[in-house]
């Protein structure tokens, strides 16, 4: 098992050391630097700018002391558009809103669509079944950016039991709809995984053979159909995880939570490039140990996995 | 909106191993299509909806780059769809008429979408089958790198992209080209592998036909199922992926629109009662993606009949 674990690393590391390289040069291949502006600075002001910014010494040079930074301090530098304030503090203000419901949709999204989808499985070709399927190939159009706007003119604009934007740690009533909305497409997928893949191990032969043997019904299926059927399931979580990273920039737009999707998608359009790498590194590494853990999970749980 | 890869690997095998007995495979294919009633419901929403995007210019009273001045600033009031105006699915809140728009927008998510898709096929195909022809290190090597870019954030680093290379429709197919082959490299991969061994590949070989030749006229050909039913499948990823970035504003730039484009106008504008900015591109948006994910499952069952 450790040494599994280790040759996963030994994958991750690399992957993360070419997304910071990868996102430094992109940066430096951009025309214009971070102080091009409609007014153009005297080159004096411009030289003591770049001077303070390290932008005239040469590349590699720069490149090593942007990897020594985050890799030794987690210090992802100033930004160049507010010189007032650091990557760091804006990932800090922004990341645990993101967190905060990040997670509870992706909790709740699992939890709720394996239930479904082992439900509609054991009640084969039930109503239960059928409302499953049918949710689910109706949630599949309805990503991220197309239940915001419907939840908040269903709940909010006609309804008036939710506020319509904003965010409070103390007020679940702001989570309700970011949760929602997040989680409502990969809810239905992970339900119709669950369901065909429960189906098809419901089907197979030593689940004839616990029931022949008299075995529970609750028994056999808690124990010996649902940990192999579980097993797709616990590969498409990693996906789900980065796309609902990726889905919490519209979360943060449409309802001004304040996370930090909101700082990527202003410093996209501001051009500042220092947040823009800080916060695709940070999700980088997020995605890399995600996969990791699910990695893990799956060897641990399929024996069939040589590690 | 998943691709099981189970089952497209399960395709896979069936493509594979399937043998020429009497009637071929590929009309036994067509009979259970047809006969499929939701496959063919989304073919036809399909056709419909290119339809809409070829022609639906000629039926358009205003153009999409007009300002109707009369409805400009009382949208609310006047720009609700209307026959008698020509606004057929109203107008937007700068007065310019939403069925025009509608159709723009429509003739850019599909070509977004088929060419993500194309570039995929393409350049999956041909990586996976040369990773999975050629085998060993040359493999390793291959798929390694695979795996290294299917771990990255690739929407952030598709924004990225699109910001310092600057937003033009361009730039948009290519990074969305460039991480939509991913998948395509592993299954087509994975079927190479089990081709490989059969005795028309071992007879090209022992009658000295060149690796690029074989992998051209030998493995490609019988890649066509699975590349076939996963490209219709990707095409809604593709669309989805684009609205995704338009829906942020960084996507298609004005005057140019997509549904994302369309679907972020309407929700903005939603709170003013101007409710069909958002309910058209809306409705053409999911009917689009059921009637590809519709097509798409139909194809796979069709021709893998034993998983239905």
């Amino acid at each position: 098992m450790f040494g599994y674990i280790l040759r996963r690393l030994a994958v991750a590391v690399p992957t993360l050391l070419l997304l910071i390289v990868f996102s430094f040069l992109l940066m430096h291949a951009a025309p214009g630097g971070p102080f091009t502006g409609e007014r153009s600075l005297p080159p004096q002001v411009l030289a003591n700018l770049e001077a303070k910014y390290g932008l005239d010494q040469p590349l590699i040079v720069q490149l090593w002391n942007y990897l020594k930074g985050v890799v030794l301090q987690f210090d992802f530098g100033p930004s160049f558009v507010y010189p007032d304030r650091t990557v760091n503090g804006l990932i800090a203000d922004g990341f645990p809103v993101t967190l905060t419901y990040g997670l509870l949709s992706f909790v709740l999204a699992a939890l709720v669509g394996i239930t479904l989808g082992v439900a509609a499985a054991i009640r084969h070709n039930s109503w239960l079944d059928y409302l499953a399927v049918g949710t689910s190939i109706g949630a599949q159009v309805l990503p991220n950016f197309v239940m915001a706007p419907i939840l908040v003119l269903v709940l909010t604009l006609w309804l008036g039991w939710l506020p319509g934007g904003g965010w409070s740690f103390n007020d679940p009533s702001y989570w309700i709809m970011p949760v929602i909305a997040l989680g409502t497409s990969y809810m239905a997928s992970i339900a119709r995984i669950t369901r065909s893949s429960m189906l098809e191990v419901l089907g197979s032969n030593h689940i004839r053979t616990a029931r022949a043997k008299g075995m529970p019904e609750r028994r056999v299926i808690l124990r010996h159909a649902l940990k192999p059927a579980l097993l797709p399931v616990i590969s498409y979580l990693g996906p789900v995880f980065v796309s609902m990273i990726t889905g919490s920039v519209v979360i943060d737009i449409y309802f001004s939570t304040g996370g930090i999707g909101r700082s990527f998608v202003d410093s996209a359009l501001n051009r500042d490039y220092a947040v823009m790498m800080g916060i695709t590194i940070l999700v980088g590494a997020l995605t890399v140990l995600f996969n990791l853990i699910v990695d893990i999970l799956y060897a641990w749980i399929d024996p069939k996995i040589r590690y | 909106m998943v691709i099981e890869q189970d089952k497209m690997r399960s395709l896979a095998d069936t493509m594979a191993q399937a043998e020429v007995k009497g009637r071929s495979p590929w009309a036994d294919a067509r009979k259970r299509f047809v006969r499929n009633k939701a496959a063919m419901a989304g073919l036809v929403i399909l056709v419909l909806v290119t339809l809409f995007a070829a022609f639906g210019d000629y039926a358009a009273a205003w153009s999409n780059e007009e300002l109707d001045y009369n409805v400009m600033g009382q949208v609310r009031e006047l720009g609700a769809p209307s026959i008698a105006t020509g606004h057929y699915f109203g107008t937007d809140d700068l007065g310019r008429d939403l069925y025009a728009r509608t159709v723009q927008g429509t003739r850019i998510s599909l070509m977004v979408g088929i060419v993500g898709a194309a570039i995929a096929v393409i350049v999956g195909t041909l990586y996976g089958a040369t990773a999975g022809y050629v085998g060993g290190r040359t493999d390793q090597i291959m798929m390694r790198l695979v795996d290294i870019l299917m771990s990255i954030p690739y929407m952030f680093v598709l924004i990225l992209l699109l910001v310092v290379f600057g937003r033009s429709i361009g730039m948009l197919f290519l990074g969305i080209g460039l991480i939509s082959w991913l998948d395509m490299s592993r299954i087509v991969r994975g079927q190479t592998l089990t081709l490989k061994n059969r005795e028309f590949i071992e007879a090209a070989q022992a009658t000295g036909v060149s690796s690029w030749r074989i992998i051209m006229r030998h493995i490609v050909p019988n890649l066509l199922g699975v590349v076939a039913v996963y490209a219709t499948l990707l095409v809604p990823l593709m669309i989805l992926t684009e609205s995704f970035i338009s829906f942020l504003g960084l996507g298609v730039q004005e005057p140019l629109t997509s549904w994302g484009a369309l679907i972020s106008e309407g929700a903005a504008t939603m709170n003013y009662g101007t409710l069909w900015q958002l309910a058209f591109p809306l409705f053409f948006f999911c009917i689009t993606l059921f009637g590809f994910f519709f097509v798409g499952d139909g194809l796979r069952d069709a021709l893998d009949p034993k998983d239905r």
